[in-house]
Parts: structure tokens; sequence; C-alpha cells
């Protein structure tokens, strides 16, 4: 196992007591898994992301990776955001070797690491290309072999296909399986895409509106690429979605 | 006869290239806003000319007067100074470059670190703020009689260009997307790295836009750094001297001579502004 979170339990202040943002959520990950967090919108999904990568602060809990506390954020933990959240004075290459930069990664060392990532995410050609000349599936797998320069353990997913249009979002779908494959990472991947993450996770985890917590995991051991328009496939949607309307509608 | 039909044959040509329409469009557009800033101007000139006839006055002489004065300004060096608006004018650039000079040495690094620490803020915004509200032009006096002719209008401009520089710098670094330092840190960015890596770079475009309001700022400073006795000529002294000597015509071509002048720097360092962020990706 290498991801534990044990009791997470996040709160923020409110002027008269405080609000319980997620309550007792406890997950264990292991290595080379891929899992989709999926939850309603406001639920906290993003904030248990950013917590696993050191950006906001867990008021009780504890979480490690590969049995070390996680304290503040590292390169240990890639990241991916929804929003691209690419350098916009940097060109692709520079995007993708800014991590290296920090570490003091050699430039010969830096240029072959990030012309094999720019084969993996498959930019061949548009190294110089600045971020607002790239469309936006091109522009996440720019985030995505930024996030992979730094060898991290994990790579943390914050909707990263949320942005984009249908078929782009096909698209990066099975382009982010072929790069998993590859490089057999650790995924935590949220979606509030029912259909995403049926189609990409070997667990998911749903979780349930304010204070949030995780109502049922479920395991998927077909193998990929997955077919959408099998039974079992549309089956195990419909399931979810269920459970998500209920969700929604007891509120 | 020849020269026009080939001028009049580019003008076709431009007018309509064959191949995008859009193209077409904003050329047009462009020819459109040309003629009409003629238009405008002509005019300008036009009622400038009728209210000197009528109101028949030597504070203001005919714009033709005051063309010629301003060609023969370049042309002959004056009687009493021995100076062409040339030297004036290096007299004066020289001086706004200076002041400049300063006032972005200091207020580039003082703006970041103002923007990026609330501790240095704190500490820095009240004296910031006391000197803030005082005119430039206020300063001129005094610092013309404590630091001379040559020193004290210099001082006054970097005073002029200092505040709106660094303000632009602040706000710049306040306008950093907060997503941006989130994925610094989580690519490993320590608080020195998020400075020179996503900071400085982030507030380019606002260095510029800060660059651009500043000189504009300076051309006026320089006018009254000069006006109150500076050493050495420059184009507000010109016009100082030419309205003690009652030479209206020459008042009017040194004006022009500033309009000119500021109109160019902001010109230049907006087109410069423009093409950095392009770069950039900014803005």
């Amino acid at each position: 196992m290498m991801l534990s979170i044990d009791k997470l339990r996040k709160t923020f202040p409110l002027e008269q007591g405080e609000l319980v943002a997620i309550e007792e959520f406890t997950l264990k990950v292991d290595k080379g898994e891929f899992i989709c967090i999926l939850g309603p919108s406001g639920c906290g999904k993003t904030t248990i992301l950013r917590i696993i990568a050191g950006l906001d602060n867990l008021s009780s809990g504890v979480i490690s990776l590969n049995g070390k506390d996680i304290k503040g954020p590292g390169s240990d933990r890639g990241m991916v955001f929804q929003e691209f959240a690419l350098f916009p004075w940097r060109s692709v290459r520079k995007n993708i070797e800014f991590g290296m930069e920090l570490r003091k990664i050699p430039p010969k060392t830096r240029h072959e690491i990030s012309q094999r990532l720019i084969e993996l995410v498959g930019l061949e050609g548009f190294e110089n290309a600045h971020p607002h000349e790239l469309s936006g599936g091109m522009k996440q797998r720019v985030g995505i072999a930024r996030a992979l320069a730094n060898e991290p353990e994990i790579l943390l997913m914050d909707e990263p296909f949320g942005a984009l249009d249908a078929q782009t979002r096909n698209l990066m779908q099975k382009e982010l399986l072929r790069i998993w494959e590859e490089t057999k990472k650790t995924v935590v991947f949220i979606t509030h895409s029912v259909d995403e993450a049926v189609f990409l996770a070997d667990r998911i985890v749903v979780m349930s509106e304010r204070p949030s917590h995780i109502t049922e995991i479920y395991e998927i051991p077909w193998k990929r690429p997955r077919d959408r328009s099998s039974m079992e496939f549309a089956n195990l949607r419909k399931e979810i979605l269920a459970k998500l309307e209920k969700m929604v509608k007891a509120d | 006869m020849v020269e026009m039909s080939k001028i009049s044959k580019k003008l076709i040509a431009f007018l309509k290239p064959s191949d995008v329409s859009l193209k077409t469009d904003r050329r047009i557009q462009f020819v459109k806003t040309l003629v009409i800033a003629v238009i405008s101007l002509s005019m300008f000139v036009m009622v400038w000319w009728g209210l000197s006839e009528w109101i028949n006055t030597a504070f203001l002489p005919r714009p033709d007067i005051v063309f010629e004065a301003f060609i023969d300004s370049f042309q002959t060096a004056d009687i009493t100074t021995g100076r062409t608006m040339w030297d004036n004018i290096i007299t004066s650039s020289i001086r706004v470059a200076w002041g400049f000079m300063l006032a972005f040495i200091l207020a580039v690094p003082l703006g970041l670190m103002m923007g990026f620490s609330k501790t240095f803020e704190s500490f820095s915004k009240p004296v910031v703020e006391v000197f803030r509200p005082i005119a430039p032009i206020a300063w001129a006096p005094l610092l013309l009689i404590a630091m001379g002719g040559i020193v004290g209008p210099i001082i006054v401009i970097f005073i002029g260009v200092f505040f709106p520089l660094l303000s632009n710098i602040i706000f710049g670094v306040r306008s950093i997307q907060p997503i941006l330092i989130d994925a610094a840190r989580t690519l490993g960015a320590k608080r020195s790295d998020m400075f020179i890596k996503v900071i400085i770079p982030s507030t380019v475009p606002y260095i510029m836009t800060g660059i651009r309001i500043g000189l504009g700022i300076g051309w006026m400073c320089v006018v009254a750094a000069e006006f109150l006795g500076a050493v050495g000529g420059g184009v507000g002294q010109y016009v100082q001297f030419k309205t003690e000597v009652n030479r209206f015509d020459q008042v009017f071509a040194g004006l022009i001579v500033f309009s000119i002048l500021g109109l160019s720097t902001t010109e230049l360092s907006g087109w410069v502004e423009k093409r950095v962020s392009k770069r950039m990706g900014l803005k």
C-alpha cells in the first residue's frame, strides 16, 4: 500500500462554530492503482485532492505516502489541474521542465527527459509553442507531462478533462490510460462524471454531499479498453447514477 | 501624374488583397481610421486658424507662423542660447532618461517585494503613502535650490515616474492567478523559486504598463523642472525663455515638440508592451 488516508477530517471556521467539509475519510491506495473519486459538486472532492497534494491543511487525521506523513507540497506528488495552470510565459518544453529546473537537474538531462515526455503525451512539433497557442486537450497534455517530469510516486488529477468538449474528453481518457499503462503511476482522479469514472478506474470512491464521507466503493476488475456500449458498463453506470441522484434528492 | 497613378494602384492593392476577407475588413478599417484622423486634425488646424484671425492677439499666432517657427527652431541656433531645438530635445531626453532609470531601479525591486511580502508591505506602505499625494512639481523649487540645476530636475522626474511604476508593479504581483502559485508549489517551488520563476515573469507586462505611464509623466515633469531654473537648456527652458521675450510662435513650436516627444515615447513603449505581453502569452 502506498497512499494511506486515515480518518481525514476537514473543517472551515464560520462566524459561529465551524463547517464540516469532510468527515471520516479513510482510504488506502495501492501502488499502480487507478482510483476515481466521484461525487456531487461541492462535496469536497477537490479539497481532498488538495490536502493530499499538500496545498491545504487537514483538520485532523493522518495521510501518509509510503509510510511518510505528508506535510506540505512535494515533488513526490504530481498534480494536474482542471484549469491547466500552465505558465503562460513558458513554452511547452519549458513548462514541462519547470520542476526539473527547481531540482537543479542539468540542462542536458532535462532536455532528454522533456523530449521523452513530449513524445509520450504526443506533443511533437509543439515543443516551442506557448500555452495560448494550444487547444484545451493539448494544454492538458502539457499539464500531464509537466506533472510526470518530476517522476512523482502518485499523480493527482483534479477533474483534468472537465474543461474539454465531449470528443476531446473521450480521446484524452484513452490517452491517459495509455500513459498510465506505460508509466505505471498510481493515479487519484477526481471527477463528477460517472461515465468517466467507470471508463477509467480500478476502484470508484463515491462521496456524499457535505459533510462528505465515503458512501460506497466500487471495484471494477474489467480489463481495458472498456466498451462504453456494453451491457455491464451501462448497468454499472446506471447503478451509480441512481445512487448519486438519491443523495441529491435526500438533501 | 505617373506618380499619382502608381500610388493609387498601390492603395487599391493594399485595400483589396485577394486572400482573406477578414484581413481586407481590417485594412479598410485601418484606412478609415486614418482618414478620419486626418480630417479631425485638419479641422483642428482650421479652427485654430480661424480663432487666431478672429481674436487677433499675439498670444495665439496663426498655425502657419507656428509651423514656420517650428521648422526654423530645428534649423537655426537660438541667438541668446546658441542652441537648436535638437540640442534642447537631447538635453530634456537625457533628463527624462536619468529620472526614469532611477525610478525604475528603485520601483521594480520595491514593488515586487511589497507585492510579495505582507510584512515588507506593512513596513514600507506608510512611508510610500505619505509621499504619494505630493505632486512631483511641488518638490521642484526646493530640489533645484538644494541639488542644483542638473541633478534637481532629474530628481523631480524620478518622483513623478516612481509612484505610478510602483503601483503598477504591486498590482501586477497581486494579479497573479493563485492557481499558478499552487501549480508551482506542487512542482516543488520554494519561496525564492516562486519569486524568481513565477512572480517576476508574470509581473513583466505590468512593469511594461508602468514604464509607458511613467514615461508620459516623465515628460510632464521635465517641463516644470526646467521652468524653475535648470542648467543647460531643454525644451521646457526654451518655452519659458520664449514666453519672456514674447515670441509666442516659438512658444507654440516648443509645445508641439512636447506633444511629439510624449506621444512618440508612449506609442513606442506601448508597442513594446504589446509585443512582450504577446510573446509571453500574458494579458
